[in-house]
């Protein structure tokens, strides 16, 4: 398959992958934000998906314009639509590698998110309604993709994409969350703070189902990185981004490299960790460091099949 | 007989070929269970029909996009509901016709680019050749498959007051629209359930089988499975929903110069597991872009090292290099005199009369007589750089003059055809447009395969004689009937 081809299916199905736990995201915390809820703040939802560095620094936090500005400002690099712009510039370039369904998903979900009506609702009408014919779009890829793309390179080289985007953006959500505890250590036995995490990543019934005693820190960490069966977890983006990557290199379809060994010493690390008792410090740093070789993986990835010149 | 209301409303146009009327405005027999059914349908019903005919184009991103202050903007191709139709008798002759003249052409240039009969035998003057800017030495005695220079061709054609067919141009370079040929016929199954079966309209299906298993035959190397590959320019260019549809169609990989590499004289693709050899370029780049260390060093469009891969035999493009040549507009004139010399046939279908402005006489002539006459440049396409003698404004036509007298070699002149008109449902009546057509003809090995069917261009301004899309134009879709 064509490097330039590859990457373009890899990117699609990030950004995808990006877009819907941001609409999830946002979509949980507006419902909290209307609440009346002591400690809200938009603030995390802000730095996880756009960075410290973004132009919202020093407004209010407003819920509205919170979501303009995530959702439909085009000057914000990381807002929805962006991201959608640049899925379908990217199918568009690949068309003859996806299938006409797909495309059609895509270019609908292009044309939905620049229609100015959607800006409107956002504005004056309820959120959660924009926010969900907006996952619903994605749903719509998820599904689509499922039922006709052929199981060759090209999903696999999707499937990459996706599962290494969940795992770095899982270790952001928990990152984010941990280190707001530093500044405020009450939230450690918050209840409402740790269900609402779980709420936001779609964790929070399978943590009822797991954990009978109530809600408490370890125990969102140990599902959040360990549990197999939770689909947004570490452990399990990494046994699907190994299952991908042994795919591709068995029948022959990537120069491997040194890709082996990063994907496996992480997923080693992450499984043979011992989360209890991990102290606040440890932690950060354990989390910051699953992150920065996820970077590592993905750069391999660019490395290796990408950029072959 | 009663008139019906879509028959009363037509104003048929004044020393005009009407397609779907005769002139006592009877109804031709080729569109009667067309208008039967459209007499059925109430304008509502009508015009929902034009509706769903743009959502369609819009949902399935049949689109090119417009950049305007940095921000992209959707367009489609604007598409008449109203198909356009040719009776098997018509078809038969178009499709002879075009067999005869792409046959003379592909000659013409396995000639002119080694023996020269034609000059030496004094029918095409030598200057004629020698001062066209697409006449490529570079291409001089370089063997292409098979002789095959022209795989893919788009005649267009129009059609005189009388109903006569004439020969407007010969695009044998990179000619466009097939894909519209194929989608607007898509469109109008959806349009009109039931419709393309009860009035017995020939399938446009095959063309991308037919113009793959003619790639798969060039392939230079003797492999089972050859690597083909359609070479765009990448997706900012207008055409690049067709270079998307084709590739997906036929089943090849889409590749933009920057994937392509030539080593040891071959050329290579960059996939994910290294690199891969190529056998057949299906180009939708220009000669000029190809290769920048042969032709235009700025390109980046191409690939470095191309031609000369090419001229080792290694690759074959598609269609070859230098083929320019034969659809130059000053070497147009000679066709007829190359279908009589190669061929030993008459011509079947006629060339419109043309004069050469480099002839004093016929310069004169053309001068005297300009608002009657069409001035083209030889070497343009789209439309671009054309006088039409009678809607230009004076100033127009003394600096258009100007022009011409710098470098006369460059331009030819035509009197004014007036173009067929077929009706397009605009503003809820039909309503009279005129039309040209353009076929597309696949030569391979076997021999040329013309699919039933082609574009219709329309000229959507009410009077205007300019189909091309960049013009204003739009398209129909077009029946061939069996």
């Amino acid at each position: 398959m064509l490097s330039r081809v590859a990457e373009s299916l890899y990117w699609i199905s990030r950004y995808i992958e990006r877009t819907d736990g941001m609409l999830r995201m946002l979509k949980i915390n507006y419902a909290s934000s209307q609440d009346a809820v002591a400690e809200f703040s938009w603030s995390p939802v802000i730095r996880i998906y756009c960075g410290a560095d973004n132009g919202l620094e020093g407004t209010d936090y407003n819920s509205r314009s919170v979501l303009q500005y995530m959702v439909t400002d085009k000057k914000n690099p990381n807002s929805i639509i962006n991201m959608i712009t640049q899925v379908r510039e990217n199918a568009r370039s690949v068309q003859d590698h996806i299938t006409k369904d797909v495309w059609q998903c895509l270019n609908e979900y292009y044309l939905t998110i620049r229609d100015p009506k959607l800006n409107t609702m956002l504005k004056k009408d309820d959120p959660i309604s924009v926010l969900d014919i907006l996952i619903k779009q994605g749903m719509l890829f998820y599904g689509t993709t499922e039922i006709t793309m052929p199981r060759s390179e090209g999903t696999s080289f999707m499937r990459l994409g996706k599962y290494l985007e969940r795992g770095i953006q899982s270790v952001n959500i928990l990152d984010v969350k941990f280190g707001s505890v530093d500044h405020n250590p009450d939230l450690l036995t918050n209840t409402s703070y740790w269900k609402h995490l779980l709420l936001s990543i779609g964790g929070y019934e399978l943590y009822l189902k797991t954990y009978r005693q109530g809600f408490e820190a370890e125990n969102v960490l140990a599902q959040v990185v360990l549990n197999n069966q939770f689909p947004r977890s570490v452990i399990y983006s990494l046994n699907q981004l190994i299952k991908y990557f042994d795919l591709l290199k068995s029948g022959g379809h990537i120069n491997a490299g040194n890709m082996s060994f990063l994907i496996g010493r992480l997923q080693s690390k992450v499984k043979y960790s011992s989360i209890k008792g991990l102290k606040q410090d440890d932690l950060h740093l354990y989390l910051a460091e699953i992150k920065s070789e996820l970077f590592g993986i993905g750069n391999a990835f660019n490395h290796h099949c990408f950029s072959l010149s | 007989m009663t008139k019906n209301k879509h028959t009363e409303s037509y104003n048929l146009p004044n020393n005009t070929w009407d397609e779907m009327f005769d002139q006592s405005k009877q109804v031709r027999s080729e569109y009667k269970k067309v208008m039967d059914h459209l007499d059925l349908e109430s304008t509502e019903e009508l015009n929902k029909k034009e509706e769903l005919s743009k959502v369609l184009f819009m949902t399935q991103g049949i689109t090119f996009t417009v950049y305007n202050s940095g921000e992209g903007i959707e367009k489609i191709f604007p598409f008449d509901i109203i198909p356009r139709i040719i009776n098997a008798t018509e078809w038969a002759f178009i499709e002879k016709g075009i067999k005869q003249r792409v046959t003379a052409l592909n000659l013409f240039l396995k000639d002119v680019y080694s023996d020269q009969f034609i000059i030496k035998d004094g029918i095409v003057p030598i200057d004629i050749i020698y001062s066209c800017p697409h006449f490529l030495r570079e291409m001089v005695n370089v063997k292409v498959p098979h002789d095959i220079y022209i795989h893919i061709a788009g005649i267009d054609l129009i059609r005189d007051n009388d109903g006569t067919y004439y020969i407007l141009e010969d695009n044998v370079r990179t000619p466009s629209g097939v894909s519209y040929m194929l989608e607007n016929r898509e469109i109008t199954k959806r349009l009109f359930p039931d419709l393309l079966p009860q009035c017995k309209v020939r399938s446009v299906t095959e063309y991308p089988n037919v113009l793959y298993n003619n790639l798969r035959a060039l392939s230079p190397r003797q492999v089972a499975d050859p690597t083909i590959v359609l070479l765009s320019p990448g997706s900012f260019n207008s055409a690049y929903f067709e270079h998307t549809t084709l590739a997906r169609l036929m089943g090849i990989e889409l590749v933009e110069g920057p994937d392509l590499i030539v080593e040891d004289h071959k050329v290579f693709m960059k996939t994910t597991a290294g690199l891969q050899q190529v056998d057949v370029i299906y180009r939708r780049v220009d000669d000029e872009y190809l290769d920048p260390l042969v032709f235009n060093p700025k390109s980046l469009l191409g690939v470095a090292g191309l031609m000369n891969a090419y001229r080792k035999g290694n690759v074959t493009i598609v269609n070859a290099v230098g083929n320019g040549v034969a659809d130059d507009k000053a070497v147009y004139v000679y066709v007829p005199e190359m279908i009589k010399y190669y061929l030993n046939e008459e011509p079947i279908l006629k060339n419109v009369p043309t004069y050469q402005l480099k002839n004093k006489d016929e310069r004169d002539h053309v001068f005297a007589n300009i608002t009657n006459m069409v001035v083209k440049q030889t070497n343009g396409s789209g439309g671009y750089g054309m006088l039409m003698g009678h809607a230009a404004t004076p100033e127009e036509i003394e600096a258009y003059k100007l022009e011409i007298i710098k470098d006369p070699r460059q331009f030819i002149a035509q009197p004014t055809i007036s173009l067929s008109s077929a009706p397009c449902y605009m503003h809820g009546v039909l309503q009279p447009r005129r039309v040209d057509f353009r076929p597309f003809a696949l030569c391979g090995p076997d021999g040329i395969n013309i699919i039933p069917g082609g574009l219709t261009r329309v000229a959507l301004k009410e009077g205007s004689l300019v189909v091309n899309s960049s013009q204003g134009g739009g398209s129909k879709d077009t029946w061939v009937l069996s």
